[in-house]
């Protein structure tokens, strides 16, 4: 027998962006449910190092995500707990190229008035003694950067969704969306119905399989992720508020974790999972790296370029998990254009979790009012819509793992300054 | 000196594990695959007395189907100097392994056979027992601390009583224990290097060991492992329930 529930909204997929988006419709006053198929925070969300720089290419993106702060601050208050940590983070270059392109990127982080300077290779050493420096051609520094704790903002999430009203559904995976007349009417898991004008895709590398659902094809790609955290090292200690490092010469990023030092790469040459053949309640925390991976082996030689003690012997874990990109790395927020009633909210390409404040906030608006306080041009979810090249899934799966692959590789020309007001 | 490693190849049991409906086997369509845990410790460890001691060979050796091929490439990339399958289809029990693995040794000549205490996927930790007790060779399980010494290697083991400390002559069999250390991710030239280091492939029927099977597998079944739970409002309520239900008993 069918049970039947209603609610305003139905999110599927209770990782940080379902999460957040729940929160803030329920702010406004929308009954929400969440249905996740396994565990709250336990797909990418859980795996997710959580770095914040909060200076990108796209003057847009940028505000969205010094507003994404703010809102964090906001939570800390409401929770009690430190979920940003301000650690400051450190970009630096070992090429000539990489200098000029972080010289363009203090031009234009000064000319919006955003906390960002040179720092000579000297101070840089002083900052940050576990690491090398005598190769560095330039860094630059902003103050106000870190990184997001995601068990912490899940936890925020949960705690003042609930108390809002939300109601979350572990363990409750989709199996279809009710559709009538082109447009949405809830969805369908185990044996319920959930009956909803509006349905939340938010299932991060599952969406693409969402949106199948509605014979939709999702432009989104899932692509694996590995890094390292060492265990504290006794010569070389870390602070927690040592500064987040980014070597995109090397690939890396690093940051604190408990005395050690996570380092991940984006790898040129990624994996793409199938998530069609993941058994459906697939836990992304047992994912698990071979002794012999290929990816790892990489993540070990950038990490010793950059950090010297570590090698092979360092003690340390390897986390791996699945990210979901999109072709230009931008997420999807919002409607196509053929169906009613179904959002989209996917596709962070790594991001998902310093994206996900503001966004939720963004997709409230988009369901509630129509439109957002934000210019969501570029990551309208109808960007591809129809377009030759962005229907099958074997092209979206080579245009999103190129993009992963060339993501920290290819040298960044910033927007002009000009739109950036 | 030569060290032969042996390893087994095993499902990742941190994995959802179900048998098939029938019965008959477990279920291992996407399941993936790993060196034993234990035996990847052995590994390491023996790897790690060749980067400490001149002249030490490490040669890795399984007994398995052709797709053993890969966990044995794993083993190589790790640091082992040569591999060895044995290449067998038969569903074997620790006793024929070992059975095998006696005429490997015979074959191989070894001064010391490092490997796990026990495979992950059966627990059975016999293995090792069987394989000295068929050599007539010394042994020590459980080893968490190994240290070669001029009569042979101390090894620190780890009991019920605290640790026990042995001394055993060469050649030897000995079985580690979780802490012995941590095994290593290959690096990129461990990883190329394995794929022309030298696999030797052997059909079981060649080592002339007739298996004598011991042990039959009757039937698979998975275990509902979901715990069952409630929310309670007040302790009343938990001590309510508890008189209606009983303590849970001690074990």
């Amino acid at each position: 027998m069918t049970i039947t529930h209603t609610a305003d909204v139905v999110i599927i997929g209770g990782g940080v962006a379902g999460l957040s988006t729940a929160m803030q419709l329920a702010a406004r006053g929308a009954s929400v449910v969440v249905l996740e198929r396994e565990r709250i925070g336990n797909g990418s969300t859980g795996r997710a190092a959580g770095l914040l720089g909060q200076l990108r290419g796209n003057a847009e993106h940028t505000r969205m995500l010094i507003d994404g702060v703010k809102i964090v601050r906001h939570l800390e208050q409401q929770v009690g707990v430190e979920i940003f940590v301000q650690t400051g983070s450190l970009r630096i270059a070992e090429t000539q190229e990489r200098a000029e392109e972080i010289a363009a990127l203090v031009d234009m982080g000064k000319s919006i008035g955003f906390a960002i300077d040179h720092l000579q290779p000297a101070e840089v050493h002083r900052l940050l003694p576990y690491m090398r420096t005598d190769d560095l051609l330039g860094a630059c520094y902003c103050p106000t950067d870190g990184h997001v704790q995601p068990a912490e903002l899940v936890s925020a999430y949960l705690k003042i969704g609930k108390q809002l009203g939300v109601r979350y559904m572990t363990h409750t995976p989709v199996t279809a969306l009710l559709i009538e007349a082109g447009r949405v009417r809830g969805v369908r898991a185990a044996d319920s119905e959930y009956h909803a004008p509006v349905v939340v895709n938010a299932g991060g590398p599952w969406s693409y399989l969402n949106a199948e659902l509605a014979d939709a094809a999702l432009p989104t790609a899932a692509i694996g992720h590995y890094y390292l955290t060492t265990r504290p090292h006794p010569d070389f200690p870390v602070d927690r508020l040592s500064p987040a490092i980014r070597d995109r010469h090397l690939r890396l990023y690093t940051r604190p974790e408990s005395g050690g030092l996570i380092v991940g790469i984006y790898d040129f040459e990624p994996e793409v999972h199938d998530m069609r053949r993941l058994p459906v309640d697939f836990d992304m925390s047992r994912m698990k790296a071979a002794r012999d991976s290929l990816q790892v082996a990489k993540l070990l030689e950038a990490a010793h370029a950059r950090f010297p003690w570590i090698d092979q012997r360092t003690p340390m874990s390897i986390t791996t998990g699945i990210m979901t990109f999109t072709p230009d790395g931008r997420p999807f927020c919002g409607k196509m254009p053929d169906l009613d009633g179904l959002y989209h909210c996917s596709g962070f390409s790594g991001h998902g979790i310093v994206q996900s404040p503001t966004i939720g906030l963004i997709m409230s608006q988009l369901i509630l009012d129509g439109a957002s306080s934000y210019d969501c041009e570029s990551i309208e979810a109808d960007r591809y819509f129809d377009m030759p090249g962005y229907v099958e899934r074997r092209d979206i799966e080579r245009k999103c793992r190129d993009m992963a692959g060339n993501y920290y590789g290819k040298v960044e020309r910033p927007e002009p300054a000009a739109q950036a007001s | 000196m030569k060290i032969l490693v042996p390893t087994k190849r095993v499902p990742d049991t941190d994995q959802k594990i179900a048998a098939a409906s029938d019965g008959s086997s477990v279920e291992i369509d996407h399941l993936p695959f790993v060196v034993n845990p234990f035996d990847a410790i052995a590994l390491e460890e023996a790897v790690r007395i060749s980067e400490r001691l001149p002249g030490v060979d490490v040669v890795a050796i399984g007994v398995g189907e052709a797709d053993y091929e890969q966990q044995i490439r794993t083993a190589l990339a790790m640091g082992a100097a040569r591999g060895i399958l044995i290449q067998c289809s038969r569903p074997l029990d620790p006793w024929n392994v070992a059975r095998l693995l006696q005429a490997a040794v015979e074959r191989e000549q070894p001064d010391l056979v490092l490997m796990g205490k026990q495979a992950v996927d059966d627990d059975a930790n016999q293995t090792g027992q069987f394989l000295a007790a068929l050599l007539d060779w010394p042994q020590a399980t459980f080893a968490s601390r190994i240290d070669f010494v001029d009569s042979g290697i101390r090894v620190q083991r780890e009991t019920d009583h605290g640790l026990e400390t042995l001394l055993v002559p060469l050649p030897a069999v000995i079985t580690v224990d979780l802490r012995l250390n941590e095994p290593r991710y290959a690096s990129m030239a461990g990883i190329m290097k394995a794929r022309k280091k030298p696999l030797e492939t052997i059909a079981a029927e060649e080592l002339g060991v007739s298996l004598q099977p011991r042990v039959e597998v009757l039937r698979y079944h998975s275990n509902d492992s979901r715990r069952r739970g409630e929310r309670l409002e007040s302790v009343d309520q938990l001590a309510e329930l508890l008189r209606q239900e009983g303590m849970p008993k001690r074990r």
